[in-house]
């Protein structure tokens, strides 16, 4: 056996030695600080965790070095191993007793890239005649492949600081992921190609502990490595299927809680999209597939670095992952990728664009114009889902998976079987693969076009119940609606008339670039321009509620002149944009030339590289504070990952009414309903809340107590949540009747911690016995209520209690709730007792006998006339009883801050004749996510209301004239 | 038959079938087809019926997957392992 020490070089002998001592100094300094209490009492932190990593890959790298070459292997093994644990404690999921800073991670990443370098970079068979010029040889290796190293870093570097300004797509990802992605990259370049594979999966199984906990995490790995081994089992095919199947069942019988497993409930999301589709897919390949597995690549499958934080995943295919493993020129397979995540960048800043600005809520469209913005807008919302899948592929692509394009221009699809090739092209590679061909092949006794015809049928249908199937695992419950199944039987027979055609027709097919002519270019993007119109049309029938709901939409257009000419126009203006780009796409081919496939690294590079500079300097405050106006706060805007007006108001009804609005992957609103726990417990199905029966609809059980999501929740006997009062006020007591929604009850937050229990609390502590005996405010509020509801209770409960004032809380969307409410009364046939609110309705076609999205829509153009009824309403009964009205603007946390909505509101509440506070800048300079119950849940917690608290206090001070709570000053 | 009369014929098909009026020289053993987007699942199933009818061969529904139909490569190195 020959060992390295046996070489002639005085430098092999001192070096491995140096290492070895150095490494292990610096490793026991590193735990002695801690055991002499050196580090501070908390026990090891992360410098010293951070030291320790250092020591051990330099004593690695020594052990690697004077090993003898047959058990290299081991000491080189042991520094992959620290090298991913290194990057995950460099990308914040190994937290020991606190994050890390910048310094900590940085020299352990250095250790170890100084580590590997020595050891794995420098062949083992070479240990023999190892000397100083080998050791610098690593760093002279080709200039050419130096700079694309450096190029592919610095543009890998751009896109996560972009990712991070941009806050794409959620927390997880841009905070640790993408870290994780940046810093693994750069360890797993310099590994050598055996070692690759087993980093990259150790990456993955880090990001799984990492993000879910190890618990969780160790659950998640339990479950899949169980699923895996059911597969290798030494027993029959039909058997292993069959125990799958029967796993499968078990599983069922967890995720719908009939088994109660609470741990996993974490976990489910994450689980079901590894191993719903892949599993089926690697049984099949295990079969049929042409690669051997091994264990690595298996595991490295399942387990793929970015799906722990996109739970709606590409369906990878095993074979093809096999497949393009390093099948390429590295730096094309990164430059690729870069390009890829790029557009994925790219398309979810314009998907932000299209939620925030162009999307309106489908109830909120009267007319042809806002019908053709609704269907163009709603389709087009299908971008998050591409810039995902373009963002996951190209990760991977780092990783050496040059797989391929997911999604490609399906916007510019011609026809229906089109867009079935270009949009989520792994979905349709899974159908054709495990179901279409094997369906086509067992039928083809029946003939050419009907063996098409059921095969093609039966895709669509099980594309249907895949989709399901993956809403099953991924929320739990059922997705079974007409608009769902109506929208895959249309498009099925659309595909299928397409095939046909193609048959008879064929389909023209190119090996190169061709120019095309005008006429050809008119036809193409008319033919495009058809396409994406029915799509769009048949993208809105998917995304209703109902088959009524879309028919009300579609109803808008009335088929006038008018309405005509502005579909006329659209279609035109569609085909327009279509012909000019698919003029552009061929100027492009025809200009790049031969090597259009396959772009020079460099050109790319440069792109890439330029454009995510851009976006960077474009996203970063410092330089757009600089430009102001409009233009400035749009940049800030789409900056921010947060919910759409239109999904705020879905989230808010989604507290008190059954789940709404969320049958689609692609919403923000989708992930935040993922991510509840299955025992989140909804307000409407606990006791705390009863029916009333009648234009109230609800209200709170008086004398209840219950435990809510974790807070203790009590209503005294009149069914306030709040503390017991009288009827009739004690002497000299200055009384407020409060109401309001859900947030000014303080759902989420325990008894005597919202701020109606905190301002009556300062009031008397700070007050009492000067103007006033006491003060109390009774809080009247209930889940869901709209201004009208308000109104109704001030009339039927509030003013028996003898207020001396009453205050109104308002917030965003004050209009819509009052539609909302409306539409609901008017279409359920309720009688309401407000005569010349209901012939406002009446005036605009909203009578007893409309659907309820009817209802909304015909309200909609009349909507501030509606509010303004009810505050001057409110103020006339206020007065007629000598109550002082207020009304109070109190910002929710689902909903962005628009000055225009506030102002407009509170003019309207001055129009009435309220006296106003304004609480908007109650959370100013304060982190939202701070402030809320919990990711799904936007109502305040308890630091919320604690500074709602002081901004009412603040401003019932400053208002002190106008109400007269406090004592008055001598000037005054 | 030689593979590369097999491939011959292949080509041959495909460029008289789906590929009418492009040059055949552009069109190698190596060009990707199913990846190239040049045989899609209509495509395929055509040259499926067509290899087994020309070299009367039974190729089964898991064989008309990108690992064995790629390139002209692929195809004839499947159609001559049955031959």
């Amino acid at each position: 056996m020959q060992r390295t020490l046996s070489g002639i070089y005085w430098w092999n002998r001192l070096l491995p030695i140096a290492l070895i001592l150095t490494g292990a100094g610096i490793t026991a300094i590193a735990l002695t600080a801690d055991l002499l209490n050196f580090g501070g009492p908390r026990g090891i932190g992360p410098n010293q965790v951070s030291l320790a990593l250092s020591g051990f890959a330099i004593l690695l790298a020594g052990v690697v070095l004077i090993s003898p070459v047959n058990w290299r292997y081991i000491g080189e093994w042991l520094l992959v191993i620290a090298a991913a644990v290194a990057v995950a404690f460099a990308s914040d999921l190994l937290i020991i007793n606190g994050l890390p800073e910048f310094a900590a991670k940085h020299v352990a990443l250095a250790s170890i890239g100084f580590s590997l370098l020595l050891t794995v970079t420098v062949p083992a068979a070479s240990g023999q005649k190892r000397d100083f010029r080998e050791w610098l040889s690593v760093f002279t290796a080709d200039r050419v492949r130096v700079i694309q190293f450096l190029s592919v870093t610095v543009q890998l570097g751009l896109l996560v600081l972009v990712m991070r300004q941009f806050q794409l797509e959620n927390q997880a990802f841009y905070l640790s992921i993408a870290p994780l992605t940046f810093y693994g990259f750069l360890i797993h370049y310099f590994l050598p190609d055996r070692y690759r594979l087993h980093f990259f999966l150790l990456l993955s199984l880090a990001a799984i502990i990492g993000i879910l906990g190890l618990v969780p995490g160790a659950c998640l790995l339990a479950i899949g490595l169980g699923l895996i081994g059911i597969c290798h089992l030494p027993i029959a095919y039909p058997i292993r299927v069959t125990l799958l199947l029967a796993t499968a069942a078990m599983l069922i019988a967890l995720r719908v809680n009939w088994i109660p497993s609470p741990a996993l409930s974490v976990i489910w999301p994450v689980l079901a999209s590894m191993f719903m589709f892949r599993l089926i897919i690697y049984i099949y390949d295990l079969k049929h597939g042409k690669a051997k597995p091994t264990l690595t690549s298996t595991l490295s499958y399942f387990f793929l670095l970015p799906n722990v934080v996109f739970p709606f995943f590409p369906v990878v295919d095993y074979s093809t992952f096999r497949r393009t493993y390093y099948d390429n020129d590295q730096f094309r397979i990164y430059q690729k990728g870069l390009q890829w995540m790029l557009r994925g960048v790219i398309q979810l800043i314009m998907y932000r664009f299209v939620n925030y600005y162009l999307m309106i809520a489908p109830e909120a469209v009267t007319n042809t114009p806002e019908l053709v913005r609704y269907l163009i807008s709603n389709f087009a919302l299908y971008i998050r889902i591409s810039g995902q899948f373009h963002l996951i592929i190209g990760l991977l692509h780092l990783f050496g998976f040059n797989l391929p394009e997911t999604h490609h221009l399906y916007f510019m699809a011609s026809s229906f079987t089109d867009l079935w090739r270009r949009i989520n092209i792994y979905w349709k590679d899974f159908m054709l693969k495990l179901f279409y061909y094997p369906t086509y092949f067992r039928i083809r006794h029946w003939g050419a076009n009907s063996s098409l015809i059921f095969a093609t049928a039966f895709v669509f249908f099980l594309t249907w119940f895949f989709h399901a199937y993956q809403w099953f695992w991924l929320r739990g419950t059922f997705l079974l609606t007409a608009p769902d199944m109506v929208f895959w039987c249309v498009l099925a027979c659309l595909v299928v008339v397409n095939t046909l055609y193609e048959v008879r027709r064929g389909r023209k097919r190119t090996l190169g670039q061709h120019s095309m002519t005008f006429g050809d270019i008119a036809a193409l993007a008319l033919q495009t321009a058809g396409t994406f119109t029915v799509m769009a049309v048949l993208w809105s029938l998917w995304s209703s509620e109902s088959i009524q709901d879309w028919i009300a939409l579609i109803s808008v257009v009335d088929m006038a002149p008018q309405d005509i000419a502005v579909l006329v126009m659209a279609f035109l203006m569609i085909t327009l944009v279509f012909g000019v780009m698919t003029w552009l796409k061929m100027r492009a081919e025809s200009s790049a030339g031969a090597g259009a496939k396959t772009p020079a690294f460099l050109r790319t590079a440069t792109m890439t590289g330029g454009t995510l500079l851009l976006l960077f300097f474009i996203g970063n405050p410092a330089v757009y504070g600089q430009i102001g106006g409009q233009a400035q706060g749009l940049i800030s805007d789409l900056a921010v990952n947060r919910l759409s007006d239109r999904e705020a108001a879905l989230l808010q009804r989604g507290y008190y009414e059954d789940l709404i609005g969320v049958n689609r992957f692609n919403s923000q609103l989708w992930e935040i309903y993922n991510k509840r726990p299955s025992d989140w417990v909804a307000i409407r199905d606990t006791a705390a809340v009863r029916l009333t029966n009648d234009n109230l609809i609800l209200e709170l059980t008086p004398s209840t107590t219950i435990d809510f999501n974790g807070t203790r929740l009590s209503t005294n006997r009149w069914g306030m949540r709040d503390r017991d009062y009288g009827q009739i006020p004690p002497p000299n007591t200055y009384r407020i009747a409060l109401t309001g929604p859900s947030f000014v009850m303080g759902l989420g937050v325990s008894d005597g911690e919202d701020f109606e229990w905190l301002v009556e609390e300062r009031l008397n502590r700070e007050n009492a016995g000067e103007r006033y005996a006491g003060y109390e405010i009774l809080n009247f509020a209930v889940p869901g209520y709209s201004a009208l509801q308000e109104l109704l209770l001030m009339e039927q409960k509030g003013l028996a209690f003898q207020p001396d004032a009453f205050f109104f809380m308002a917030h965003q969307r004050e209009e819509d709730a009052v539609v909302m409410y409306l539409a609901d009364r008017i279409s359920s046939g309720a009688d309401l007792p407000y005569p010349g609110l209901i012939e406002l309705a009446r005036q605009v076609g909203a009578v007893p006998g409309v659907t309820k999205a009817q209802a909304e829509r015909l309200l909609q153009p009349v909507r501030t006339k509606l509010l303004l009824w009810t505050y001057r309403h409110m103020v006339q009964v206020s007065r007629a009883h000598d109550v002082l009205p207020v009304w109070i603007f109190m910002p929710t946390l689902e909903d962005p801050l628009h000055e225009e909505e506030i102002t407009h509101l509170t003019g309207l509440a001055k129009e009435a004749g309220f006296t106003i506070l304004d609480l908007s800048d109650a959370y100013d300079n304060q982190d939202p996510d701070s402030l809320v119950v919990a990711y799904w849940d936007k109502h305040p917690n308890a630091k919320g209301h604690m500074l709602i608290a002081e901004d009412l206090y603040r401003k019932l001070q400053e208002n002190r004239g106008e109400i007269p709570l406090f004592q008055q000053t001598v000037s005054q | 038959m030689s593979t590369e009369d097999v491939k011959e014929i292949i080509r041959g098909y495909i460029l008289e079938e789906f590929l009418p009026g492009e040059n055949p020289a552009e069109l190698t053993d190596s060009t990707p087809l199913i990846t190239g987007g040049i045989l899609d699942s209509l495509a395929t199933i055509r040259l499926v019926v067509f290899l087994e009818e020309r070299f009367h061969i039974q190729i089964q529904a898991h064989e008309t997957m990108v690992d064995y139909l790629d390139s002209i490569a692929d195809i004839a190195q499947l159609v001559s392992s049955k031959l």
